[in-house]
């Protein structure tokens, strides 16, 4: 316990120093949530890259939450869906059931190259198609995996801050 | 002739009456002429025990009834409380009997053992000498054992049970006969009365060995550790009625009789003899509740709560017992009256929960929580019976036990200040024990309530179960009535119950009470039950009506239940018994000590890959382990030994005739 305090005293704090706020214009929906937003990751057939970089993104040095956003455990919590890779056969009807439980007003976000336009599993015959043919996208992430800076720059576009 | 007098001689001649009928009528009608017989009797001995209490009294002796002793009959306040208590469960356990022994209950034997235990159970309280106390005693004890067995044919459980049963039970009977024995040795006679003469000059020692001897007997009989293995294994296997009566009437006696040499024969004795009552009704009232808490059976659940009411119970007498050989006799008043009024309030809840489960039972036949579940919507009745039992046990206002063990916790407290290092170590401790006993006891009923009937059924028998008949929920709602009246109204009892622990321990009454609040004499606290119920409903709804209000400014929308998105819910999904012990166990690991096996099958190809993964829990009873199975396993080594000897050669065994005779005649020439 006390090596963990310890430990805690000497690293201090890593996170980089906050870059300038977005330009990019802010959803309406995302408008009404007053700059604070619950976030509910859905991975519907993702290759774990995109996953690797929201945990960056999460994660102490980039630390998206002192900008107003949070991981939540269940879309009954959530304002916001953060949807990774193509949407595979078997996750099309739970990516839609999650979509549904969110409660309104709602916001989705695809990250990632394969959720835009399903990337190189484009035709695979596991994958019913992108984000945006199974549930209405509000914000698009490009990158193969996206930078976890994007992710954050997206985040923040939601946040508003 | 007074009133305790007719009582009690209408109740023994119905319960007599109704076991010979028993023996005589068809089978249609034997199981309600039994049940009415004894709902009657049970009555008229609720009659005698209220006659009792209000200081009635009568004394009887039939000497030509037993040889050598004669049987002598006599009642006061302390006798009233459970004569009444007997009753009462008997009023509600015959009627709930009618229907429930249709189903292959209604043999003449059981029929005819369940008005003798009645009878049996009320006059061991009456008893005003050695001879009598015994011979009822043991009556109670063989009646009850062939109401275990009775349902032997089914299920081979039944036998170890009742062997279980049988074993500690009489050797319960000869630790009591022991003691009693030592005490009428001493003594000018075996009455009561000459017993209590002669405690007064005993020598020193002696008055602890039939102390200790007694104490023995009926802490086994109450259930109390390490003496409790019978009470988890004959309990669930009885039949329902049955193993209410045992678990809220006969335990009970235990108790009288801890209070009945205790106080009155030998008329208070020293203080480590209370301090010994007390630790160990902590320690079963801890260690029950926690077993309670792992059972996933509900009869054996129902069982071990048992052992810990008894055991709160008993940090009662055990805590009146040191107050009042410290001289403060109305804080014993208060302990003892506490003790008392939780005996009381334990025989309505538990009547109710054995009832409902036996309810369950009968529908569904089986007592496994983790196959129960969805019974809200087949058995409401019975359900709402459960839940209201759950919050009376529970010792959460606006429940049952609540007011008891709140008197209890007051009495406890007040002795802090009292005179004496063991008092003061015992008294915060038993503090503890008491809260930490009603916190688990919550967990173990929402677990019970929650998993047994909410949800979804988790087996076809919890799907396809039906109500009970009308005779069953008859039963239930007597014991539930009695419940809520003990939750609501205790100022009706408590006075009564103050005086008879007053006049047991000869102190002026602990408890002061108007017509809604209970207020402690010589000491400050206050209790109303009802303004309290009535404050909790209030709250309730003002905090329904906030939700309500808030809820209509928003817009409604109709969504389906969140499943992790794959869906459909099963029942499979649902928290289990198992489960929802586990948190607790895994805290009291240290002290229950689980066992788990996990065995990996791997497939023939690989050492990699798993082809099977069993795995199997279990929480054993630690002090079972520990203490039964090493003597067992000793028993079973000498059995062993001694086969040896008996070959089955007849020569052989002329032989050892020979030699005895010469062994005899050597050892007689020897010592002339």
């Amino acid at each position: 316990m006390l090596r963990l305090w310890r430990k805690i005293r000497r690293t201090g704090r890593v996170a980089e120093p906050a870059p300038p706020p977005p330009a990019t214009t802010r959803p309406a929906a995302a408008a009404g949530l007053g700059g604070s937003v619950q976030i509910r990751h859905v991975d519907a057939g993702s290759c774990n890259g995109c996953e690797v970089e929201i945990g960056a993104a999460f994660g102490p040095v980039y630390d998206v939450e002192r900008y107003g956003a949070r991981l939540v455990a269940s879309p009954r919590h959530a304002d916001a869906l953060l949807v990774t890779g193509p949407v595979t056969r078997n996750m099309t009807e739970p990516l839609r059931r999650t979509y549904e439980a969110v409660p309104a007003p709602k916001l989705v976000v695809a990250v990632g190259d394969c959720a835009r336009d399903c990337g190189v599993f484009a035709g695979a015959y596991g994958v019913a198609g992108a984000v945006a043919d199974v549930v209405p996208v509000d914000l698009e992430i490009p990158g193969c995996p996206p930078r976890p800076e994007a992710i954050v720059e997206a985040v923040r576009t939601l946040t508003g801050r | 002739m007074n009133i305790a007098q007719l009582g009690l001689e209408v109740a023994v001649a119905v319960g007599v009456l109704s076991a010979i009928a028993a023996l005589l009528v068809p089978d249609q009608v034997r199981a309600a002429v039994v049940g009415v017989g004894t709902a009657l009797c049970g009555a008229a001995g609720v009659a005698s025990g209220i006659g009792a209490i209000c200081g009635q009294t009568f004394f009887l002796a039939m000497p030509a009834l037993l040889p050598l002793s004669g049987v002598t009959v006599t009642a006061d306040p302390l006798s009233g409380v459970f004569l009444a208590v007997t009753g009462a469960v008997a009023v509600a356990a015959g009627v709930y009997g009618i229907g429930y022994a249709r189903h292959g209950l209604h043999g003449r034997l059981a029929q005819t053992a369940f008005p003798l235990f009645v009878v049996a159970t009320q006059l061991v309280v009456v008893a005003a000498s050695v001879g009598t106390f015994l011979v009822c005693w043991e009556l109670m004890a063989l009646c009850s054992l062939l109401l275990v067995l009775a349902e032997h044919q089914r299920r081979p459980e039944v036998a170890v049970a009742g062997r279980w049963y049988a074993v500690m039970t009489h050797l319960g009977l000869v630790a009591i006969l022991i003691g009693l024995l030592v005490l009428a040795g001493n003594a000018t006679g075996d009455s009561f009365a000459q017993l209590r003469e002669a405690a007064r000059h005993l020598p020193p020692g002696v008055a602890d060995v039939v102390f200790l001897a007694t104490l023995v007997g009926f802490a086994s009989k109450a259930g109390i550790l390490p003496l409790h293995a019978w009470l988890p294994r004959a309990h669930p296997e009885a039949p329902s009625h049955v193993s209410a009566l045992m678990s809220a009437a006969m335990v009970n006696l235990g108790v009288y009789g801890i209070v009945r040499v205790g106080f009155d024969l030998l008329g208070g004795g020293s203080r480590w003899w209370w301090l010994l009552v007390l630790v160990l009704g902590a320690a079963s009232a801890v260690y029950g509740i926690l077993q309670a808490a792992m059972s996933t059976d509900l009869k054996r659940l129902l069982g071990y709560s048992t052992t810990e009411n008894m055991g709160l119970v008993l940090v009662g007498v055990g805590a009146a017992g040191m107050f009042a050989s410290s001289g403060d006799t109305v804080l014993a008043g208060l302990a003892l009256a506490a003790a008392l009024l939780h005996l009381i309030n334990h025989a309505a809840f538990k009547t109710l929960l054995f009832l409902s489960a036996g309810s369950v039972l009968h529908a569904t036949g089986s007592r496994d929580l983790d196959e129960l579940g969805g019974l809200r919507t087949t058995m409401p009745v019975t359900t709402a019976a459960f839940g209201l039992g759950a919050l009376a046990a529970s010792a959460l206002p606006p429940g049952t036990a609540f007011v008891s063990e709140w008197l209890l916790l007051q009495a406890l407290i007040h002795g802090l200040p009292a005179s004496g290092v063991a008092t003061a170590i015992a008294m915060p401790v038993a503090v503890a024990a008491v809260a930490l006993t009603a916190g688990v006891a919550v967990a173990s009923f929402v677990k019970a309530f929650g998993v047994g009937f909410l949800a979804r059924p988790r087996s076809t028998a919890a799907e396809q179960a039906t109500e009970s008949p009308v005779s069953m929920l008859a039963g239930m709602g007597l014991a539930g009535v009695a419940a809520v009246v003990l939750a609501l109204a205790p100022t009706l009892v408590l006075p009564a119950v103050g005086s008879v622990a007053a006049h047991t321990l000869a102190s002026t009454g602990p408890v002061v009470t108007d017509a809604v609040t209970v207020r402690l004499a010589g000491a400050a606290g206050a209790l109303s039950p009802l303004l309290l119920a009535l404050a909790l409903l209030a709250a309730i709804l003002l905090a329904l009506g906030a939700l309500r209000l808030a809820a209509v400014r928003r817009a409604r929308r109709a969504a389906r239940l969140w499943d992790c998105g794959a869906g459909p819910l099963s029942a499979r999904m649902e928290y289990t018994a198992t489960s929802f012990a586990e948190p607790l166990q895994r805290v009291f690991d240290d002290v229950l000590e689980p066992e788990t096996d996990v065995d990996v099958t791997h497939t023939r190809e690989s050492r990699y890959l798993v082809a099977a993964v069993e795995y199997r829990r279990r929480v054993p009873d630690r002090i079972e382990r520990r203490l039964y199975e090493p003597v067992l396993a000793a028993i079973g080594a000498w059995g062993r030994v001694g086969r040896r000897l008996a070959t089955g050669s007849v020569h052989r065994y002329l032989g050892y005739g020979f030699y005895a005779v010469i062994a005899v005649l050597v050892v007689l020439t020897v010592i002339r």
